[in-house]
């Protein structure tokens, strides 16, 4: 009996020195607070654009690394006077040569038949290979669809595809990535973490 | 003689952007200097409120820029100090009578006969600003340790950083109280400087001192026992070049430092 209320009062005072040392004092809350908001400040892009950014580049990585895509992170930090853009992806494989070059193809096959449809040129045989492509490619759209519906649904997704940098930039005249020049610039800046 | 038009601004109202500027400038001057103070903030004029001038305005920048009068005779000399003159803001008028191509030629002309040219910014990031900013090469950005002031301060580095004419700019951290910041209730001076990442050309301490002085319309830096205006001439010593180490604030501020400066008051009444 006794040694439980002793153990209940040095559960409590330990409680209570605890919560003395986890509270974060007023000044740690706004520094942390200003800081994500400074970083919000400083970039023009907004979330959306961020988010759609996020779904480019898993699409362009998913054609070589097999991934979490769930527990893909994409941060812009400050680092001094630098902006990094972290990106943490939990890379699950990475894919073999053949099923890179397969992807290629396909990407390939996609950008043809795109062509031809913009010329309205089509043969019958090559529209059933189409069909089955477009099959594929509506599966591995499928969980991007259902974590962004804003950003890639249906006959958009393709769109998106074939001109990002134009597609980004032609809804935000800001937008950072608008020029070439900028945006390889912006490459450069990027580094890319991944975590195993 | 070619002078340095510093530009004090702000972003955030009421940080202190007109205080700073009044003393600045009067610090400037005492040390022997030939300052002369432009107000920009048309409409809301304030600087010679806070120099006492208030009275012997006649001619404002308004009337310079159309030519109602001759620069030299709308600048108005100080009371005490006859480096110091300050070119008055119009009331009456809106901030577009006044377009940054006059501003930045007033600048110019104002340079070949004094050391300093102060141009007080208005709040804001609008033409005011812009029209303020027009004719100066260094910039001295007034902030508090309070979030929306910080903040507003990033807006404000970022358009200066844009500015090419802007060579270089300073950061000074107003209203800082030691005691706050020991208790982990305020943001401390380094914080801010981390954030922000820019160089500080001063800390300036809360001091009720400063409402006195405004209310006589006498700048503090002309109280040479107050903390705030010691604070204020080292920031003009280290516009002039001088390398001055910062005041340690908690010190000065500190009870037993109160005591000494109570008693030496006393000392100082007896004799």
């Amino acid at each position: 009996m006794k040694d439980n209320i002793f153990a209940e009062l040095y559960n409590k005072l330990l409680g209570f020195f605890r919560q003395a040392e986890e509270e974060e004092s007023a000044k740690d809350v706004a520094c942390n607070r200003l800081r994500v908001v400074l970083m919000q400040d400083r970039t023009n892009l907004t979330p959306q654009l961020l988010e759609r950014m996020r779904s480019e580049l898993v699409e362009l990585l998913s054609k070589y690394l097999e991934m979490d895509k769930e527990a893909l992170e994409l941060n812009l930090d400050q680092e001094g006077e630098q902006m990094a853009l972290m990106l943490s992806i939990p890379v699950i494989r990475a894919k073999d040569e053949a099923e890179i070059e397969k992807a290629l193809a396909e990407e390939e096959e996609k950008t043809e038949e795109t062509t031809d449809e913009n010329s309205e040129e089509s043969d019958e045989s090559e529209d059933d290979e189409d069909e089955i492509q477009e099959e594929d490619s509506d599966d591995t759209e499928t969980d991007e669809e259902t974590s962004h519906p804003e950003l890639v649904s249906g006959s958009q997704a393709a769109t998106v595809r074939k001109f990002p940098d134009k597609e980004i930039c032609g809804d935000c005249r800001e937008c950072e990535l608008s020029d070439d020049i900028e945006c390889e610039k912006k490459s450069q800046n990027l580094s890319v973490k991944k975590t195993k | 003689m070619s002078g340095r038009v510093i530009v004090i601004t702000s972003g955030k109202g009421g940080v202190g952007k007109t205080t700073a500027s009044a003393n600045i400038g009067t610090a400037l001057a005492k040390a022997g200097n030939k300052v002369v103070m432009i107000d920009t903030d048309l409409g809301l004029r304030n600087l010679d409120l806070l120099l006492g001038l208030e009275n012997r305005i006649v001619y404002t920048i308004v009337d310079v820029v159309e030519e109602r009068c001759k620069l030299k005779q709308a600048l108005v000399k100080d009371k005490k100090n006859p480096n110091l003159c300050l070119l008055a803001a119009a009331q009456t008028r809106d901030k577009s009578a006044v377009t940054e191509e006059q501003l930045k030629d007033i600048c110019e002309k104002l340079k070949k006969d004094y050391d300093f040219i102060l141009v007080d910014c208005p709040a804001g990031i609008e033409q005011g600003f812009q029209n303020a900013v027009a004719g100066a090469t260094e910039a001295i950005v007034v902030t508090t340790p309070e979030m929306s002031a910080v903040r507003d301060a990033d807006r404000i580095i970022g358009l200066l950083e844009a500015k090419e004419e802007i060579e270089s700019y300073r950061l000074l951290l107003n209203r800082v109280r030691p005691n706050l910041i020991k208790s982990k209730d305020m943001m401390s001076v380094e914080d801010v400087v981390e954030i922000l990442s820019a160089d500080l050309i001063g800390i300036i301490p809360e001091d009720t001192g400063i409402i006195t002085s405004t209310n006589k319309g006498e700048p503090i830096v002309n109280d040479e026992k107050s903390l705030a205006g010691r604070a204020y001439m080292n920031v003009a010593r280290r516009i002039m070049g001088e390398e001055v180490d910062f005041m340690n604030l908690e010190e000065e501020t500190s009870v037993v430092a109160k005591v000494k400066k109570f008693f030496k008051g006393l000392m100082g009444k007896e004799k």
